[in-house]
C-alpha cells in the first residue's frame, strides 16, 4: 500500500479545491443544472469514480466520517479502493455504518437506511447528460437544458410504452430536479429513484471525465419521468433476502452452482448486517424473556 | 472594466487562516451548509482579526473561496479602504475590477450596494456563470419579516436581514422570475452568515404575520 | 452456504504482489534501469511526455517501467503527478523559429534558405530486422562514422511557410488580431463548445497518437477535404523564457527538444477572399514526428467551419474529435466496464424476464381463444 507522503490532505491542491467548491455552490444554487470545472485527473482512471472523488476531496474534512459503497457494498473492489486513498491521504475515519457515516460516496446505489439532515451524499456520475443518448452534441443539449425543452426524452419513453407495454428504463432513470432542470440521477436502479425525492441529506454529484458537478439540496422535489396512464414503478421481487429475509431491499442475485441455481441477498451489505444484527438481538432478547 | 491594481502596503497585511488547508474546508462546508440550507443563520467557529471595515465572516468567506482565478468587485468604501485591498491582494490574488458585471464575487457594505441588473445573471446556457454578492449587514436574524421556500427548505422559513434598501429588496424578490438567471446572495453579520441562492423563493410578510 | 463475490481488500493486495512480480520478469535477467530506457526507448519517452503532458524524460521513462512499456498506463501515471505540480509561472511563447535545427525537411520546395538537413531518421532505412542488435548487440557508434557529428546543427532559419506568406499566398493566423487575448488553459478550465483554435490544438498535443494518426489518414483518403503539403517538419532545441516579476525581463530557464510541423492545405476562396493556402499547425516535444503531422493535419480538418468548408465527417466536428481524443479517458471509460455492475445488470433482468413474461401470457392467451 502507498503512502501518501507528498501530498496534500485529500490529495487534491488548495487551489484545485477552491474551484471545485465553488462549483459545488452554484450546483447547489441552481439544482440539477449541470456546472463545467475543471476536472483535475485523479490516481484512479476515469470513470472509476475519478469526479466523485474530486467532489469528495474538496468536501472532506478532519471530522468528517467517510463511507465509500460500489453496487451498495462497502466491500467491493472499488469502493475499498477509494476508502484506502481517503484513509491515506486525508486520514480520515471511515465507516461502514450509513447511519454513522457524514460523507457516503456511492457508485450505482442510494444506501436503504434513510438518510438524515447534515449528511452528504456524493454519487459518482459518468456521464451527467441525461440526453446525451438522444443528442451527442453538448451545444444542442445545453440548449435544450436552457429551453426546458425536453420533449425528445417523452418522446423515448413513450417509444417503449408503445412497444413493451412499458417504460423499459431500469437504471440511469432520468428524473425532474425541482420542476426546471432535467437530471441524470447517475446509474442507480429506479428502485432507488423515489429516495431522491425531498431527501433531508444533501446529494452531489462528480462527473471527472464530462467535467460536470450538480447537485440536489436537502428537500427538494425529485420527480421520475412517467406519463399519467404509465406511472413510474420500482422493481420488485417474488423472493425475499436469502440472509436477512428482507422483502423490501434492492436484491442482487447470485448464481450458486453450476445448474444455475441462484439466490437472492441484500445489494446493501450494511443494510443486511444490520437487520441482521437486530434479529439476533431480538432473538436473544426473547430467549432471555423466556428463560 | 479594467483591472484595478491598488499597491499592497506591507503595513496594512494581518494575518490569514492559521491553517489554511482546514480552516479554509470547515468555512467552506458552513458556507456549504447555508447555501443547501437558505435562510439557516450559521455561526463561523472560528474568530480571526478583520482587516479594516471587513466583518469577521466575510473575512473567512472570502479567504475561503477567492484566489487568483475569481474577479473581485468591492463597494467604494471597501474599495477605499487600504487594509482591505491589500489584505485582498496579499492572501487571495484576486484581481480587483471596476466594473461589478464581470465580477465572480462582488463583495458590498450594506448600505452601497451594487444595483442587482448591473451584477452578472449568468446565461441562460451557462446560468453558473454569474457573480456571487457577499454583503455586510448590520443585523442578522430568523425574525419573521420574509418567508422563504424553495430547495433546501423543508416547509418554510423566516429570515430578517437589515439595511437593505427597499430598491434592492424588490429587486431580489423579482429576481426570481428570471430563474434559473440570478445572483446568489451571501449576508454576513459579525460571525454570522446566512445564503439566500437564486432559487430561495421571497415573500415580504406583513407586519401581523410576525405576531402570531 | 453464501460463497462471498466481493473482493475486498486481500484481494486486492495480492494482485498488486503479482503485477509486481509479473513485471520483474525473469529475475536472472538484469534489471532495466531507468536511465537505459530515458537513453534508449527514446520514441517511446517522448511519446509518454507528449499525451502525459510534462516534459521529463526521466519520470517518462520511470512511468514506462512502472507500466510495464505500457504507454497509455504511462502517460495515466505521469497525468495524475503532474495534476498535483504547483504553477510557478508562465513561460513567454516559445519561438520556434530560433530553433537549433537538427532535422528539418520540406516537402513543397527542393532548396531553401538555410537548406534541408535529413538528421536521426528512419524514413529511409529498408525494414529489415537486423539480427545483429539479437546477437552481439549494437556495434560501436564511432565504427558507424556518421559524417555529421551530434553537434552540427542549422542555426536558427526562417520557416518555409514565412517565404509563402512574403507573397500573400497563405493566411495570416486567423486569431492574430487577439494578441492580448489569453488562451484558455485546458488543463484548468473545461472545454467548451465551440473552443477556440489554441484549445483545440492544446487537446490535440495531448491526445492519443493513434487515434489523430487515423483520422489524418482518413482526412487523406476522402473522408475531408484535405490535400496537404508537408510544408515544413523541424526538429531541434529551442529555449524556454520567463520573466520573473521582481526582475521585469526575460531569463533562459532551460530549452526543449520540440518537433513543429506546418502544413499546406489549398483553400479555394470565397466572394470575399481570392483563392490562397491555409494552414494546419502541430507541435510535440521529442522527436515525434507521426505525432506532429497527424496533430496538423487534424486541426485543418477542424478548421472546416472557421474556413466556412462544409462539415461532413467526424475528423471536421470538434465535439466528436475533441471529446475522444484522451487516451486516459478514453482507456478510463472503456476498462471501467471491468467495474461491477450487479446493480444495473439485475435491473435488467427484472425487466427482461418481465417483458418475457408478458408476452408469453399474451401468446398463450392468444392461442387459447
Amino acid at each position: 500500500m502507498s503512502t501518501a507522503t507528498g501530498y496534500n490532505f485529500a490529495y487534491l491542491d488548495e487551489q484545485s479545491k477552491r474551484m471545485i467548491r465553488r462549483a459545488i455552490l452554484k450546483a447547489v444554487a441552481i439544482p440539477g443544472y449541470q456546472v463545467p470545472f475543471g476536472g483535475r485527473e485523479m490516481p484512479l482512471p476515469h470513470g472509476w469514480g475519478t469526479g466523485g472523488m474530486q467532489v469528495t476531496a474538496s468536501v472532506i474534512g478532519e471530522a468528517d466520517r467517510l463511507k465509500v459503497i460500489d453496487q451498495g457494498a462497502d466491500d467491493t473492489t472499488n469502493a475499498v479502493s477509494i476508502r484506502r486513498f481517503f484513509a491515506t491521504t486525508a486520514g480520515v475515519e471511515t465507516t461502514e455504518s450509513t447511519a454513522a457515516a457524514s460523507l457516503i460516496q456511492t457508485r450505482h446505489r442510494i444506501p436503504e437506511t434513510p438518510l438524515q439532515a447534515d449528511q452528504i451524499l456524493i454519487y459518482q456520475v459518468p456521464i451527467p447528460e441525461p440526453l446525451r443518448f438522444i443528442e451527442p452534441r453538448e451545444t444542442e443539449t445545453r440548449k435544450m437544458h436552457a429551453l426546458s425543452e425536453y420533449g425528445a426524452m417523452q418522446v423515448k419513453l413513450y417509444e417503449d410504452v408503445a412497444r413493451f407495454g412499458h417504460i423499459a428504463t431500469s437504471y440511469d432513470y432520468p428524473v425532474m430536479v425541482n420542476n426546471r432542470y432535467m437530471m441524470d440521477p447517475s446509474p442507480i436502479p429506479k428502485f432507488d429513484n423515489p429516495k431522491m425525492n425531498r431527501m433531508p441529506a444533501l446529494q452531489l454529484f462528480g462527473a471527472g471525465f464530462e467535467k460536470r458537478i450538480y447537485a440536489v439540496p436537502p428537500y427538494t422535489e425529485v420527480k421520475s419521468l412517467d406519463f399519467d396512464d404509465y406511472p413510474f414503478e420500482v422493481q420488485r421481487w417474488d423472493e425475499n433476502c436469502a440472509i436477512c429475509g428482507s422483502d423490501h431491499s434492492f436484491l442482487d442475485e447470485v448464481i450458486i452452482d453450476d445448474a444455475g441455481s441462484k439466490m437472492f441477498v441484500c445489494s446493501d451489505t450494511d443494510y443486511c448486517r444490520s437487520r441482521q444484527t437486530n434479529a439476533t438481538e431480538s432473538a436473544t432478547a426473547t430467549e432471555e424473556t423466556l428463560s | 472594466m479594467a483591472v484595478l491594481t491598488p499597491t499592497v502596503n506591507s503595513n496594512a497585511l494581518i494575518a490569514g487562516f492559521d491553517d489554511p488547508v482546514q480552516h479554509g474546508q470547515q468555512v467552506f462546508r458552513a458556507l456549504l451548509k447555508a447555501m443547501s440550507e437558505p435562510g439557516t443563520l450559521i455561526e463561523l467557529e472560528l474568530n480571526l482579526a478583520t482587516p479594516g471595515l471587513l466583518n469577521n465572516s466575510t473575512w473567512q468567506t472570502l479567504l475561503s473561496l477567492l484566489d487568483a482565478d475569481t474577479q473581485l468587485w468591492l463597494s467604494p468604501r471597501l474599495n477605499s479602504d487600504e487594509r482591505v485591498t491589500s489584505n485582498l491582494r496579499f492572501h487571495c490574488q484576486s484581481p480587483i475590477i471596476d466594473g461589478s458585471k464581470a465580477a465572480d464575487f462582488a463583495v458590498a457594505l450594506a448600505d452601497e450596494l451594487p444595483v442587482l441588473r448591473d451584477l452578472n445573471w449568468g446565461t441562460s446556457e451557462y446560468p453558473d456563470r454569474s457573480t456571487t454578492l457577499i454583503v455586510q449587514v448590520p443585523a442578522l436574524s430568523d425574525e419573521p419579516h420574509w418567508e422563504l421556500t424553495g430547495p433546501g427548505i423543508e416547509s418554510r422559513k423566516t429570515a430578517r436581514i437589515a439595511g437593505l434598501s427597499e430598491e434592492f429588496r424588490l429587486a431580489l424578490i423579482n429576481s426570481r422570475k428570471r430563474f434559473p438567471l440570478g445572483v446568489d446572495c451571501i449576508f454576513c453579520c459579525g460571525s454570522k452568515l446566512l445564503a439566500l441562492p437564486r432559487s430561495t423563493q421571497i415573500r415580504e410578510m406583513r407586519p401581523e404575520e410576525g405576531e402570531a | 452456504m453464501y460463497v462471498a463475490v466481493k473482493g475486498g481488500e486481500k484481494a486486492i493486495d495480492n494482485a498488486h504482489a503479482l503485477m509486481r512480480k509479473t513485471r520483474r520478469g525473469d529475475e536472472s535477467i538484469t534489471e532495466l534501469t531507468v536511465e537505459q530506457i530515458r537513453e534508449q526507448l527514446p520514441l517511446a519517452v517522448d511519446r509518454v511526455m507528449n499525451e502525459g503532458s510534462v516534459y521529463d524524460p526521466e519520470l517518462a521513462a520511470l512511468a514506462l517501467k512502472q507500466a510495464s512499456g505500457d504507454a497509455v498506463e504511462a502517460i495515466f501515471l505521469l497525468r495524475a503527478y503532474r495534476t498535483t505540480l504547483p504553477r510557478i509561472g508562465y513561460s513567454e511563447p516559445l519561438d520556434t523559429e530560433a530553433m537549433q535545427i537538427e532535422r528539418r525537411i520540406s516537402g513543397t520546395f527542393k532548396d531553401l534558405p538555410g537548406g534541408q538537413v535529413l538528421g536521426s531518421t528512419y524514413d529511409y532505412t529498408h525494414r529489415l530486422l537486423d539480427f545483429t542488435l539479437l546477437a552481439e548487440g549494437e556495434a560501436p557508434i564511432s565504427a558507424l562514422d556518421p559524417e555529421t557529428s551530434d553537434e552540427e546543427t542549422l542555426d536558427a532559419c526562417p520557416r518555409v511557410l514565412e517565404l509563402l506568406n512574403k507573397e500573400g499566398l497563405i493566411e495570416q493566423s486567423r486569431e492574430a488580431d487577439e494578441a492580448d487575448h489569453t488562451p484558455a488553459d485546458l488543463t484548468r478550465e473545461p472545454v467548451n463548445y465551440p473552443a477556440e483554435r489554441a484549445v483545440r490544438l492544446q487537446n490535440l498535443v495531448r491526445g492519443d497518437e493513434g487515434f489523430l494518426l487515423s483520422l489524418s489518414y482518413a482526412s487523406m483518403r476522402g473522408y475531408g477535404d484535405s490535400h496537404p503539403f508537408a510544408g515544413e517538419l523541424r526538429s531541434g532545441r529551442v529555449n524556454v523564457e520567463l520573466v520573473p516579476e521582481e526582475l521585469g525581463f526575460a531569463i533562459e530557464i532551460g530549452d526543449l527538444f520540440l518537433t513543429e510541423c506546418e502544413m499546406v492545405n489549398q483553400f479555394h476562396g470565397n466572394k470575399n477572399q481570392p483563392p490562397q493556402f491555409t494552414r494546419g499547425y502541430g507541435l510535440a516535444f521529442g522527436r515525434s514526428e507521426r505525432k506532429a503531422m497527424s496533430v496538423a493535419l487534424v486541426e485543418r480538418s477542424l478548421r472546416a467551419e472557421e474556413l466556412g468548408e462544409e462539415v461532413l465527417y467526424p475528423n471536421q466536428d470538434q465535439e466528436f474529435v475533441l471529446s475522444h481524443s484522451d487516451c486516459v479517458s478514453a482507456n478510463g471509460f472503456v476498462s471501467h466496464l471491468k467495474l461491477p455492475h450487479y446493480v444495473d445488470f439485475q435491473s435488467e433482468l427484472e425487466m427482461i424476464r418481465r417483458l418475457r413474461r408478458e408476452i408469453a401470457a399474451a401468446t398463450d392467451e392468444e392461442n387459447n381463444k
